[in-house]
């Protein structure tokens, strides 16, 4: 039992590159969450005719199993659509779609939440619909959701431990195979939690710190 | 692509192996039923500690909570069966081995007893000190001021929020199939195995999981609004 | 049926309090408080705010603990209790939440519990920490609701309720308990003018009963014509007391004449 030096300090180079890959797949798919999440939010808000499929995709991404999304875009959409190629993609895209059904839901009661005598103001100052919501609407729900946004990031980092099941080397992947090889669990496994929670747990702290400065800074309550 | 297409939305290999299927999808519905009454359970017992007046509860709370709430459900659902039999069996001198849906129980209730703790602490502290006061002053002890003021308000205050986590832990079930668990995708990937058409059986997995989760959460948001306000909470 | 209220005078006082101090943390809000409340006599508390009545209430019936000092309800200690050895020992709480059943405490915010209907609320209590019956505690609530003149009201829920309406829900609720003593926070001041009057009919009602009360209260009028003794606070010490008729009429200390003059404009 008391290997850890052996089973985690030797292989560290191991899982610091399994990390690597967990934090890159991570951030593609939250930019990917937070562009995706975007469209179809204003495609639900403003474009009348889409608004259907709008709310179709958001209430499909968000009520579908991330691991039935991802072993559906890494094995069904190469056949359908002929992409994605790698599994690296299929993860993100997968991880992406998920988030995307929520930040959606997340950047419309943030519109939502901007006082539409805001927006008045605005147009009776003489600007257009989109520059008004560019420079008025948009940076305040932007602050607004920046926790929440915090938030939706730990849960990819959640969600992404299983794009080891179609073999992206991730963290995950990178300690089952350690297990494999020396067929001792316990001090990898736990390592490898303790990991993943300090992580998260780091990255959440960060958004709780985040969601007082706003308050404090902007008296804006984070929704 | 067309092809694909037309065999991706064929139903009638999901027909056929109906049986199967749904027997896994039960499982699902099984794991997810003990865990959530784990979870519930647990999360319970983690917030009122952390609102005790004991320091040294409130801290073992809050560890309970923190460890949990960020543990990503695959990496809890994989130590508990393969680590934690191990460090009992050592504790105890035998060897152990956790059957695969305790575990999945295990797991998932530790991991959404520290959602569920959050969530009904956020409740326990938004009752107004004044109501547990009158309470005090009528002589009531803590534990029926618990039992009849607190906690009947928390759960209305609470019922979406609780709904969102039974949501999420329901598609956290979809994971066990990792461990041998035969729910769902584990029938499926089975039957892919045997039958080599992944197509039509993954789609037809996220079709069931959404219509089932969709139309689930869509009644119980109106049933908890219709029930919310029934009474001011 | 219910409120035979002892009108002869005991030799035990109701309530007693001695040489009560309170602190929260370096901040002394009461200084050295002693006082006595004769069964069935009314006992109003004035004084500008902070000078630390709420603070007294609260110590009483234990919402607050005393830094030091002793409270005697019907003659018991509050806080210790003494074994047959002649020891104090410090009362556990379940014990003083026993002695909490014979007081009633009226809030200024209310506290009605909003999940209950108005009959839950009065009814709670005695079913649940006297262990009445069910019957039995229905039919005491219907009598305190009664008594409050909201009896028509019983099946509603507080949040449809106005504000004199909720309080006298909570007096009712108090009511319920059969208290020795009734304790009264500024019951009135979170009222709407309109509404006070309503409140303080049922209090006048209560004290013409015989009803031990302590009122901490900025309504002056009310003091003067219901109370049999007045304190008045000032600084976490009794700057003053005696009869309404000496402590309005012919205030001996300096303080407090300022402080009527200012209330009585």
């Amino acid at each position: 039992m008391g290997n850890w030096e052996r089973m985690v300090w030797n292989q560290r180079h191991l899982l610091l590159d399994g990390l690597v890959v967990t934090l890159e797949i991570c951030l593609i798919a939250f930019a990917a969450a937070i562009v995706g999440g975007l469209v179809l939010c204003l495609v639900r808000l403003y474009v009348r005719p889409l608004r259907p499929v709008a709310i179709a995709l958001i209430e499909f991404f968000r009520a579908t199993p991330i691991f039935v999304q991802l072993l559906w875009v890494n094995y069904v959409w190469p056949e359908l659509f002929g992409w994605p190629g790698s599994s690296f993609t299929a993860g993100w895209v997968a991880l992406a779609l998920q988030s995307s059904g929520y930040l959606a839901e997340t950047f419309r009661a943030g519109i939502e939440a901007v006082p539409r005598g805001q927006r008045e103001a605005g147009l009776s100052a003489g600007m257009s619909h989109a520059l008004a919501f560019r420079r008025i609407v948009l940076p305040q729900v932007l602050l607004m959701v920046a926790p929440s946004l915090v938030n939706q990031f730990t849960v990819i980092v959640k969600s992404s431990t299983l794009v080891s099941v179609i073999t992206v080397q991730d963290l995950m992947f990178q300690s089952q195979k350690i297990v494999h090889t020396w067929l001792d669990p316990i001090e990898i496994l736990t390592a490898t939690a303790a990991i993943y929670i300090l992580v998260v747990f780091a990255v959440s702290a960060l958004g709780k710190a985040l969601a007082d400065v706003l308050r404090r800074r902007y008296g804006l309550a984070a929704s | 692509m067309s092809g694909a297409l037309a065999e991706a939305l064929n139903p009638a290999v999901f027909w056929e192996y109906r049986a199967i299927l749904f027997k896994g999808l039960a499982f699902n519905f099984y794991v997810f039923a003990c865990a959530a009454a784990a979870a519930l359970a647990l999360g319970l017992g983690a917030a009122l500690l952390r609102v005790n007046r004991w320091r040294p509860l409130r801290w073992a709370g809050t560890l309970h909570v923190e460890i949990f709430r960020n543990a990503p459900d695959y990496v809890m659902v994989v130590w508990v069966h393969f680590v934690l039999p191990l460090l009992l069996g050592l504790a105890i001198g035998r060897r152990l081995e956790f059957p695969p849906f305790l575990s999945a129980v295990i797991a998932l209730g530790l991991v959404y007893s520290g959602y569920f703790a959050e969530t009904f602490r956020a409740g326990i502290q938004s009752i107004p000190l004044g109501q547990i006061e009158a309470g005090r002053a009528c002589g009531m002890p803590e534990r029926l001021i618990l039992w009849r003021i607190i906690l009947p308000q928390v759960v209305r205050r609470m019922l979406p929020e609780a709904v969102n986590q039974f949501v999420s832990l329901f598609k956290a079930t979809t994971i066990v199939s990792l461990i041998a668990v035969p729910d769902l995708m584990y029938q499926v990937s089975m039957v892919t195995q045997q039958e080599m058409r992944p197509l039509p059986l993954y789609t037809g997995a996220a079709l069931t999981y959404f219509a089932i989760i969709f139309l689930a959460s869509s009644l119980v948001r109106a049933a908890a609004e219709r029930w919310r306000q029934k009474v001011y909470a | 049926m219910i409120f035979h209220r002892e009108r002869t005078v005991s030799s035990i006082p109701a309530i007693s309090v001695v040489d009560v101090h309170k602190s929260f943390g370096p901040l002394a809000v009461l200084k050295g408080v002693s006082f006595d409340v004769p069964r069935g006599s009314v006992v109003s508390m004035i004084g500008a705010s902070g000078s630390g009545k709420s603070t007294l209430l609260r110590c009483i019936n234990h919402l607050e603990t005393p830094s030091a000092g002793e409270i005697y309800i019907d003659g018991e200690p509050m806080h210790f209790r003494v074994a047959g050895d002649g020891q104090r020992k410090p009362r556990p709480i379940a014990e003083i939440n026993r002695l909490r059943r014979d007081l009633g405490m009226v809030f200024q915010q209310f506290n009605l519990w909003p999940h209950m209907t108005v009959l839950g609320n009065v009814v709670e209590a005695p079913r649940r920490v006297r262990g009445l019956k069910r019957r039995q505690a229905g039919e005491l609530a219907l009598e305190c609701l009664r008594r409050v003149q909201l009896l028509d009201k019983a099946e509603e829920y507080p949040a449809r309720l106005s504000g004199g309406q909720q309080q006298r829900v909570a007096i009712a609720r108090a009511l319920a308990m059969q208290p020795k003593a009734m304790l009264f926070d500024e019951a009135t001041s979170s009222l709407d003018p309109e509404l006070t009057d309503e409140v303080l009919a049922v209090m006048r009602d209560l004290a013409r009963d015989g009803t031990t009360m302590i009122v901490v209260t900025h309504e002056m009028r009310f003091a003067r014509e219901v109370s049999d003794r007045v304190l008045f606070l000032h600084n976490g010490l009794i700057e003053e007391a005696g009869p309404p008729e000496e402590v309005f009429g012919a205030p001996k200390s300096e303080r407090c004449r300022q402080f009527l003059s200012k209330y009585l404009q």
